[in-house]
């Protein structure tokens, strides 16, 4: 049976438009979310995910704009054709995000309850009175003790993690159908990280949530995602559900990603790491955009860009030469079993 | 809080010592002839002979040690005694009571376009950057800045005086002064316009207001500029943070974020430029004082320093440094109310 997706993202293109010239931080990116599951995007730093999700939310920087003929489907609607005042019914209430720095994400000068009583009252018809109560119950949902004395706190006056606490509660106040969650414990302490990522998961269950993660962690991708999208250099490198793409990558990219991760089975003197460096978005380089750090690379990739290949049911890798990423894979665990 | 409040004015008589005691120190260097013309009428002083003349240097105290003397203008001081001023031809303290109510006129009566238009100014320079508004409002602020006040002072003087005759300088008509000086005339506040209010003379608010619109101007703009661009630069750092883009995505409509968000933040390092404005405000300034030739504290120091007329610069340093201290406490707790960061103690 096919279900519907909550969101496509169909073609996204933004571009910055700067003093150096234009920089193509989304170059064409295809992806769906469906109802209640959790999409994992992945990437280096400069990968254009965090710019997919502000697309999605229409909160680009002045200088920043997604190009004519690109869409965002959300329940039907294209989210790009709607007016200003419709986008912002939507922000908040249908879709919520919560950010990297829930240091600098939460407004020093107004109270945790302020902050989570304005977004309630926003969207739902309550009064002040109820709004209050609702903040008080959504902290003591996100595990914050004492709920009722931490509503009037300031943001400066909770821990890190209680913060993200706070960003998460005030995210879900009004029950939103899919989450954006912008590396939400980058930020965190190991052991803090576990618990807020446990947290979500908790709450995806009994909302029935969809969510989009956003990290560079692949060990965060790996606990909690059920999709991966792989990015790079503005584009989708791989796509697949998240044992496959663990187990059967088809792109030199993710190879090399997952490479880099410590394992526990093997002996390793150091850490693999993927040689070379992020293209600078001004100057991505013609062909693959992988191509300048890639083994498998040669003239093809070098001159002309990879479409998207489905190499399995909804896997899909953008590399030419897929077919040599799984044969280099079997010989290299035949060699590690060996 | 409160007890950081009263910390604060307990310290207060110890400032004002150490201040007028500076500044007392300075006026010693006059020497005891100079000094004694702040006692004696000038028209007698010059037929004095050298004896009278040591006569009374030594009847007024002037050859004793500055202690000493420092010592009994403290005592005069807490009975209310500043001493004589020679360009007021009155007690000093008589002399400041009288001027501080025009002084807190124009102070109070340009504290709002001031502030209220600067901030305003700045915040919609810094919504529309780099647009048209945001210009236009820069060039404005670059123009104002430019300008010496004594010469926009004499601009607005020839525009509005001489060429159009709407406000003319001075404090009050002639006519207005002969009333308000009638004992029908009652002085409750002894602030012009209000008690032209409170007496129902509507024609004598009116010539009051008409006499202070042209000093408001001058400051006005030559103070706008300078609040409107730390107004516009610390909106511009504000509207960058990350916890206005977490109210946006709440759903925040773009007024509320700008106006309630941003503005709360930014209002921070501007109130201690708005701050001090007022405390200039406040203690009378002298330029458009002297060029709109109004009655003021101003006024009367710039006179009583360039005629050595010690006593009364005495007097208002005391006035001066008492207005400045309270009013950083007052920016000091305006700071705490702001942001819930900053604890008082």
């Amino acid at each position: 049976m096919e279900k519907k997706p909550l969101l496509e993202v169909k073609n996204l293109k933004t571009y910055f438009y700067t003093e150096d010239g234009i920089v193509k931080a989304v170059d064409g990116v295809d992806f769906e979310v469906y109802p209640g599951e959790t999409l994992g995007i992945v990437g280096e730093s400069g990968s254009g995910k965090s710019v997919t999700s502000l697309s999605i939310m229409r909160l680009l920087d002045p200088n920043g704009e997604i190009v004519e003929g690109s869409e965002i489907i959300f329940e039907g609607k294209n989210l790009l054709e709607l007016s200003e005042d419709e986008m912002r019914k939507i922000r908040g209430n249908d879709i919520a995000m919560i950010f990297q720095e829930p240091m600098v994400a939460l407004n020093p000068v107004f109270t945790i309850g302020e902050q989570i009583m304005e977004a309630i009252l926003l969207h739902q018809d309550v009064s002040k009175s109820e709004a209050r109560k609702m903040a008080i119950e959504m902290l003591k949902k996100v595990g914050i003790p004492e709920p009722e004395k931490r509503v009037d706190e300031y943001p400066h006056e909770l821990s890190g993690g209680m913060r993200q606490r706070a960003m998460i509660a005030m995210a879900l106040s009004c029950r939103p159908k899919l989450l954006i969650a912008d590396e939400p414990t980058t930020a965190l302490d190991v052991t803090i990280q576990a618990q807020i990522l446990e947290l979500m998961r908790e709450l995806q269950k009994e909302y029935g949530m969809a969510i989009i993660l956003i990290t560079h962690d692949v060990g965060v991708i790996a606990e909690n995602a059920d999709r991966v999208v792989v990015m790079y250099g503005g584009m989708v490198m791989e796509t697949a559900n998240v044992h496959e793409l663990f187990k059967e990558m088809r792109h030199p990219y993710t190879w090399g990603l997952l490479n880099s991760l410590p394992r526990l089975d093997i002996e390793q003197e150091r850490l693999y790491n993927i040689p070379g460096i992020v293209p600078d978005p001004l100057h991505f380089p013609p062909g693959c955009r992988f191509n300048t750090r890639c083994e498998f690379a040669d003239e093809k990739c070098r001159k002309e860009i990879p479409p998207l290949y489905e190499v399995n049911k909804d896997h899909f890798s953008r590399c030419f030469y897929y077919q040599k990423v799984e044969e280099a894979q079997k010989l290299k665990k035949a060699g590690e079993s060996a | 809080m409160t007890a950081y409040i009263i910390r604060r004015l307990l310290l207060l008589p110890l400032i004002l010592f150490g201040v007028t005691l500076i500044i007392f120190s300075f006026t010693q260097i006059l020497g005891p002839e100079k000094l004694l013309s702040a006692y004696v009428n000038p028209n007698v002083f010059d037929k004095l002979s050298n004896e009278d003349l040591d006569k009374l240097i030594h009847k007024y105290g002037l050859d004793q040690p500055l202690w000493t003397r420092y010592f009994k203008w403290i005592n005069g001081v807490f009975h209310g005694d500043l001493g004589w001023s020679v360009t007021a031809k009155q007690p000093v303290a008589q002399a400041i009571k009288e001027r501080i109510p025009y002084t807190l006129e124009l102070a109070l009566y340009a504290m709002i376009p001031v502030i209220g238009v600067g901030i305003w100014l700045g915040v919609a320079a810094a919504v529309n950057r780099d647009k048209f508004l945001d210009h236009f409002i820069r060039i404005f602020a670059i123009v104002g800045w430019s300008l010496p006040d004594f010469v926009f002072g004499l601009v607005v003087l020839m525009i509005f005086y001489s060429v159009l005759g709407w406000f003319p300088p001075g404090t009050m008509s002639s006519w207005a002064e002969q009333i308000v000086k009638s004992p029908e005339f009652k002085h409750f506040t002894h602030i012009l316009s209000i008690d032209a209010l409170l007496n129902g003379r509507l024609d004598i608010f009116w010539d009051a207001i008409r006499h202070l619109i042209g000093p408001i101007l001058t400051i006005s703009w030559l103070w706008w500029a300078y609040l409107l661009r730390i107004t516009r630069s610390s909106m511009l750092e504000v509207l960058g943070k990350e916890y206005v883009r977490t109210a946006r995505a709440k759903g925040v409509p773009e007024k509320d974020v700008i106006h309630k968000h941003a503005r709360k933040n930014a209002m921070i390092p501007v109130v201690t430029v708005a701050g001090a404005m007022v405390i200039g405000l406040l203690s009378g300034t002298v330029i458009v004082e002297v060029i709109f030739n109004r009655i003021g504290m101003g006024r009367f120091t710039a006179q009583a320093a360039t005629q050595l007329d010690y006593a009364a610069v005495l007097g208002s340093v005391l006035f001066y440094s008492t207005i400045l201290i309270i009013g950083n406490l007052i920016i000091d707790i305006l700071y705490a109310a702001l942001d819930p960061r900053i604890r008082l103690g």
